[in-house]
C-alpha cells in the first residue's frame, strides 16, 4: 500500500478510535490502554509525567495488537496483564510489555453454551484471596477462572441479558454484575448461588425510560453499592436493598468509583463528575473523550499517582490533580 | 690652587740658590769649554730644589741689602755713599743670580710641558690602533654572520628523492663513488640530474605542441570536407520528401519537431523528451507536441543584439513616454510584473488518452524569469455529457490535478527564490495569477527535471533528466487515474441527484437487498459552510478537511428520521476515502459527539472503506458508502430500543436479521452486513 493511504487509513482510525479499557503495570510506571481495534498501548506515564517529558514522551512506548475485536476489559496480576474481547481471554508478561517483546503469555475460552455468535468479554475482576479472575459478558453468566490452573471453577447464570459489568465485596467473599437486563444480582462466590437480585428500573426514583433500564456500571464500598447506566446512578445499600441516593446527573453514567470519600463517576458527557455520598455533585471536570468509558486511577506508585480516563477518542486524558486535566496521552 | 702652585715652583727656583752654585758652575764650565755654553743642558744638571733654596738666600741677601742701604741713607753721612755703592753692586749681583734662576725656571717650565705632550701623542696612537683592531673584529665577524647565512637557489628546487636519483639517474652523473660520502658533491650531482631531466621535458613538450598543431590542422581539412558535404545532404533531403509522404513515414516530421524542441527551454526540452520517450516506450497513448512560435524563441536566444536593441528601444520609449507624460509608479509595476510572469513562447502539451476515449490534455508552459513551470487543463470528453449541478468543481481546470501529490495545491510558487523577486515587484501569492499561467504545480517542476530544496533560497537550479524520467511514469498514471476516477463520480453525481444510489451488480453482495432509507438530496456544499457544522469539528481538527478539497451535503431520510451527512472529497479520490460526518434528527439531533451508535455509523463508512471499494480501482467508492450509510440508517432505527413509557407501535419495526441487538460496553447496534446469510452482526 502507498505510505500516504496508510496514513490516511490510521488517521481515519485514530479519528473513529474508542478506548475501553486500561489497567496500570504492578510498578505503577505503565499504563496500558485497549481500544476497539483490538490494540493495547503501552503509555510510560513515569516518561510523561516527568518534568522534561516531550510530546513523544506521550505517545505509546509500545503497541500491539492483542485481539480480533475490541480490548473490552484489562486487569494487571503481579506479573501479568490480563486482556479480554470477543470471546477470550489472554494474558501477556508485563516484564515483556516492558522490554517491547508482546508475545502472547497465554489464552483461555470460558466454556460458551452457543456456538452461533463468539460473546463479548465485558468485565474482569481479580479476587486476590483465592487467586481466581472472575469474568462476564455476552453469555449473560460470570465466569470464575482459577488463575493458578487455568480451569473454570464456576460459572453462575441467571442474568437474562449480557452482563455489562462486575465488583467484588472483600469481605464476604460476594460478586456483584450489573446486566443489560437491567438488574444488578450478587452471587456468592463459594458456593455459587444468588444472594440478591436488584431490578434497579423497577425503583421509581432511579428509573429512567427513555434510557433504558440497562445497568452499566457498578461499584461497592462492602455495605454500599453505586450503579447506573440507562437508570441515573444511585448509591444503594446493600443490607437492607433501598436506593438512599440518587445522583443529579442527567447523561448515562458508564463508569463509577469509589475514590476516598468520594464517587467518580463519567458517561454519555465529556466530563468527570465528582459526586459526594449525599448526593451533592461536588465537581464536573471537563475531559477531551466525547464519552467516557474508563477512568483508572494509578494507585501502584505514590509519585505517579494519577487519574486517566479513555473513552470516544484517541486521547486518554491524564489528571495529576484530580481537578483539572494536565495532558492527555495519544495512540499514534 | 695658583698659590700651591706659586708654593711648588719657588721652592725649584730657591734650591738652585746657594753652595752647589759654584759647583754646578764649575761642573758647566768644562763642558763649555769643549762645546758650547747651553743653558738647557745646564737645567739638566742642576738640582730645582737646590736652586730653591738659592733664590730664597738671595732675596733675603737683596732684603738686607735693602735695608742696610736705606740704614746708610737715612744716616746720610759722607762715607755711606761708598758703603751704599758697595751695596749696590751687592745687590745687582743678587739680581743677577734672579734673573738666571728665573731663565732656569722657563726653561724646565717648556720641558715639562713638551714631556707630557708627547706622552699623550704617545696615548693618542695607542687608542686609534686599539680602534682599529675593534673595527676589524666587528667586520670579520659580520662577514662570518654573512657566509653562515648564505643560502643557496637550489634548496627552491625540488629534486627527487636520494634513492630516487641513485636509482635512476646514470653513474657519470650520479658518480656514486665520489658523491655517496659527500653530501656537497652529492647535491650538485643530484642538480645535475635534474636540470638533464628538465632539459628532456622542455623537448618532450616541444614535441607535444607540434603533435597538436598538427591535429589541428587535420581537423581543420576534415572539417571543411564536412561542411561540404551539408549542401549535399539537403538536396538529398529534399529530394526524399515525396517518398516520404508517399510511405507514411514522418521521419521528418518527427525531425522537425526535435528541431523546435532544440528551442525550448531546458525544463520543457527534458520534459518533451521523457514524456517522449515514456510514451514511445510505456504507453502508446499519450502524444507529445510543441506549441508556439518558433521565431520568438530565436528571438530570445540572441542575447547581446536583443539587449542592445531593448535598451535603444527602451530609452526611445522612455523620451517618447517623458514628452507626454511620465508613467504612473503603478504603470511601472504593472509592468514590471509583466515582464517577471512572463512566459515562453514555446510550450508543450500532452494529451493522455483514456480507455473510453476521453482525453486530458496538459499543456505546460515555462515562466523564464521565475525557473518554474506551470501547467493548463482541459479535458474532452468521448461523448456529450449532462453537467449535474454538484459537479460543477469535478472537471474544472483549476481543481482538475489539485493535490495530486499530498499537499501539493499549486497555488505558491515552488521556486523558493521567487519570494524574493515578487517582493521587489509587489505580488503578494503567485496565486492570484494561477489562472491566467496555469497551476506550477511540484510534479510539473519535476517532470521538467527542476527540483527545488526547501531551505535553501538561492540555491541555482538546472534541469535534470533522471528526475524527470523517475517521476514520469508515476505521475502519468496518477494523471490517468485522477480523470477516470473524476469521470466516474462526474457520471455518478449525475443520478446521486436525482436521489438514485447507483450499486454495480458486482457490489450488490455488499447490501442486503432491501434497502428502505433513500438518498433525498446530493449537493456541493462550501468550504467555509462545511467548517461552520457543529458535527464536522472532530474531521477538521484533525487536519482532514482542507481547502482543496471538494465538499458536499447529502440527506438520507426513511420516515421522520432525516440524516444529514456531510462529505469531504479528498482529490485524491479514490485512493484516499472520502469521509463522512453524520447528524441525525429523530428524536432530538444525534451526532457523534452525544450517540456512540452515530460515530460507529460514521467507522462503518469511514474505516471501513476497503470492503467497499468494489472492482478496481475502486470508482464506486462513494456510491457504496452513500447506500451503506442507508443500510446502517435502517439498522439504527430498527433497533432502537422501543420506550416503554409511550403508547403506541413502533415507528420502524425490526425487519432485518439480528443476532443480537446490542453488544458491548458502549452498547453497539449490529452494523455489519453478513452477505450469503443475510443477518447482522457486530464488528
Amino acid at each position: 500500500m502507498v505510505p500516504r493511504e496508510m496514513d490516511a487509513q490510521r488517521a481515519l482510525e485514530l479519528l473513529h478510535m474508542t478506548v475501553f479499557s486500561q489497567s496500570v503495570s504492578p510498578c505503577g510506571k505503565y499504563l496500558a490502554a485497549g481500544n476497539n481495534y483490538g490494540e493495547i498501548a503501552i503509555f510510560s506515564l513515569s516518561a510523561a509525567l516527568s518534568s522534561e517529558a516531550k510530546e513523544e514522551s506521550k505517545k505509546p512506548v509500545v503497541s500491539f495488537t492483542a485481539h480480533d475485536g475490541p480490548v473490552y476489559a484489562m486487569v494487571s496480576t503481579e506479573r501479568q496483564l490480563l486482556s479480554s474481547g470477543n470471546g477470550e481471554l489472554r494474558a501477556w508478561n508485563w516484564s515483556d510489555i516492558v522490554k517491547k517483546g508482546c508475545k502472547e503469555a497465554w489464552s483461555r475460552r470460558p466454556p460458551y453454551r452457543s456456538s452461533l455468535e463468539v460473546p463479548e468479554i465485558n468485565s474482569l475482576q481479580l479476587n486476590p484471596k483465592d487467586n481466581s479472575i472472575l469474568l462476564a459478558g455476552g453469555d449473560c453468566a460470570v465466569h470464575a477462572m482459577d488463575l493458578e490452573s487455568g480451569t473454570f471453577t464456576h460459572e453462575f447464570r441467571g442474568h437474562s441479558d449480557y452482563v455489562h459489568c462486575l465488583a467484588l465485596r472483600d469481605q464476604s467473599q460476594e460478586c456483584l454484575s450489573g446486566s443489560e437486563d437491567g438488574t444488578v444480582r450478587m452471587w456468592d462466590l463459594r458456593t455459587g448461588a444468588q444472594v440478591h437480585l436488584i431490578e434497579v428500573h423497577k425503583y421509581e426514583e432511579c428509573s429512567r425510560p427513555q434510557h433504558g433500564k440497562w445497568i452499566r456500571c457498578l461499584a461497592t464500598d462492602c455495605d454500599w453499592m453505586v450503579c447506573g447506566g440507562g437508570p441515573a446512578l444511585t448509591l444503594w445499600h446493600l443490607r437492607s436493598v433501598t436506593p438512599t441516593t440518587v445522583f443529579p446527573l442527567p447523561h448515562c453514567q458508564q463508569h463509577v468509583m469509589f475514590y476516598q470519600d468520594l464517587i467518580l463517576s463519567a458517561g454519555h458527557s465529556p466530563a468527570i463528575n465528582h459526586l459526594q455520598i449525599s448526593g451533592e455533585v461536588r465537581a464536573q471536570i471537563p475531559c477531551t473523550p466525547r464519552s467516557v468509558h474508563s477512568l483508572c486511577v494509578n494507585e501502584h506508585s505514590p509519585e505517579h499517582k494519577v487519574l486517566t480516563a479513555a473513552g470516544s477518542s484517541h486521547k486518554v486524558d491524564v489528571f495529576t490533580n484530580f481537578s483539572y486535566r494536565a495532558f492527555s496521552l495519544c495512540f499514534a | 690652587m695658583s698659590s700651591d702652585s706659586s708654593k711648588k715652583r719657588k721652592p725649584k727656583v730657591i734650591r738652585t740658590d746657594g753652595a752647589p752654585q759654584e759647583s754646578k758652575r764649575s761642573r758647566a764650565d768644562p763642558d763649555q769649554d769643549v762645546k758650547y755654553y747651553s743653558e738647557e743642558a745646564e737645567v739638566e744638571l742642576r738640582d730645582p730644589s737646590k736652586d730653591y733654596e738659592l733664590y730664597k738666600q738671595t732675596c733675603q741677601e737683596l732684603q738686607r741689602l735693602m735695608a742696610e742701604i736705606q740704614d746708610l741713607k737715612s744716616k746720610g753721612s759722607k762715607d755711606s755713599a761708598v758703603a751704599i755703592e758697595e751695596r749696590r753692586i751687592q745687590s745687582c749681583m743678587h739680581f743677577m743670580t734672579l734673573k738666571k734662576l728665573n731663565r732656569l725656571a722657563h726653561i724646565r717650565l717648556k720641558k715639562g710641558r713638551d714631556q707630557t705632550h708627547e706622552a699623550k701623542q704617545k696615548v693618542d696612537a695607542y687608542h686609534l690602533q686599539l680602534q682599529n683592531l675593534l673595527y676589524e673584529v666587528m667586520h670579520l665577524q659580520k662577514e662570518i654572520t654573512k657566509c653562515l647565512e648564505f643560502k643557496s637557489k637550489h634548496e627552491e628546487i625540488d629534486l627527487v628523492s636520494v634513492d630516487e636519483f641513485y636509482k635512476e639517474a646514470p653513474p657519470e652523473i650520479s658518480k656514486p663513488d665520489v658523491t655517496l660520502n659527500e653530501p656537497h658533491q652529492q647535491t650538485l650531482a643530484r642538480l645535475d640530474w635534474e636540470l638533464e631531466q628538465r632539459k628532456r621535458l622542455a623537448e618532450k613538450y616541444k614535441e607535444c605542441l607540434a603533435n597538436k598543431e598538427k591535429i589541428l590542422k587535420e581537423i581543420e581539412v576534415k572539417k571543411e570536407y564536412l561542411s561540404s558535404l551539408q549542401p549535399r545532404l539537403n538536396s538529398i533531403m529534399q529530394a526524399s520528401l515525396p517518398v516520404q509522404e508517399y510511405l507514411f513515414m514522418p521521419f521528418d516530421q518527427a525531425h522537425k519537431q526535435y528541431e523546435t524542441a532544440r528551442h525550448l527551454p531546458p525544463p520543457l526540452y527534458v520534459l518533451f523528451v521523457q514524456a517522449n520517450a515514456y510514451g514511445q516506450a510505456c504507453d502508446k497513448k499519450l502524444a507529445v507536441a510543441i506549441e508556439g512560435s518558433v521565431e520568438e524563441a530565436k528571438a530570445l536566444y540572441k542575447p547581446p543584439e536583443d539587449s542592445q536593441d531593448d535598451e535603444s528601444d527602451s530609452d526611445a520609449e522612455e523620451e517618447q513616454t517623458t514628452k507626454r507624460r511620465r508613467p504612473t509608479l503603478g504603470v511601472q509595476l504593472d509592468d514590471k510584473r509583466k515582464e517577471m510572469l512572463k512566459r515562453h513562447p514555446l510550450s508543450v502539451t500532452i494529451d493522455l488518452k483514456c480507455k473510453d476515449d476521453s482525453v486530458l490534455h496538459l499543456i505546460f508552459y515555462y515562466l523564464m524569469n521565475l525557473n518554474v513551470m506551470t501547467v493548463k487543463t482541459k479535458v474532452t470528453t468521448a461523448t456529450e455529457m449532462a453537467t449535474p449541478i454538484s459537479a460543477g468543481d469535478l472537471l474544472s481546470p483549476g481543481s482538475l490535478l489539485n493535490c495530486l501529490y499530498p499537499g501539493d495545491h499549486g497555488k505558491r510558487t515552488p521556486n523558493p527564490a521567487n519570494q524574493f523577486q515578487f517582493d521587489k515587484v509587489g505580488i503578494l501569492t503567485l496565486s492570484d495569477y494561477v489562472t491566467d499561467l496555469g497551476h506550477p504545480y511540484v510534479w510539473v517542476q519535476k517532470l521538467g527535471g527542476l527540483h527545488f530544496p526547501k531551505d535553501q533560497p538561492q540555491h541555482t537550479v538546472t534541469a535534470d533528466n533522471s528526475l524527470s524520467a523517475s517521476h514520469m511514469e508515476m505521475t502519468m498514471k496518477l494523471l490517468r487515474m485522477r480523470l477516470q476516477s473524476r469521470l466516474a463520480l462526474h457520471k455518478q453525481f449525475a443520478s446521486l441527484e436525482h436521489g438514485i444510489v447507483p450499486v454495480s451488480s458486482e457490489c450488490q453482495h455488499l447490501f442486503p437487498s432491501k434497502v428502505v432509507s433513500r438518498l433525498v438530496k446530493w449537493a456541493a456544499l462550501p468550504y467555509e459552510d462545511y467548517l461552520e457544522l457543529s458535527y464536522t469539528k472532530d474531521v477538521v481538527e484533525a487536519g482532514l478537511a482542507e481547502d482543496t478539497h471538494l465538499y458536499y451535503t447529502a440527506l438520507v431520510e426513511r420516515g421522520t428520521a432525516k440524516l444529514q451527512a456531510a462529505v469531504v472529497l479528498n482529490p485524491g479520490y479514490s485512493s484516499m476515502p472520502p469521509i463522512f460526518n453524520l447528524c441525525l434528527n429523530w428524536k432530538g439531533e444525534k451526532t457523534n459527539s452525544n450517540d456512540d451508535n452515530i460515530r460507529a455509523m460514521e467507522s462503518e463508512v469511514n474505516v471501513c472503506y476497503k470492503e467497499l471499494c468494489g472492482p478496481k480501482p475502486g470508482y464506486q467508492l462513494l456510491t457504496n458508502q452513500l447506500q451503506r450509510l442507508c443500510v446502517v440508517l435502517d439498522v439504527y432505527l430498527e433497533t432502537e430500543s422501543h420506550d416503554t413509557s409511550v403508547e403506541g407501535p413502533k415507528e420502524f419495526p425490526q425487519e432485518k436479521m439480528c443476532l443480537r441487538l446490542v453488544r458491548g460496553p458502549n452498547r453497539m447496534k449490529p452494523f455489519k452486513y453478513n452477505h450469503p446469510q443475510g443477518f447482522f452482526s457486530h464488528r
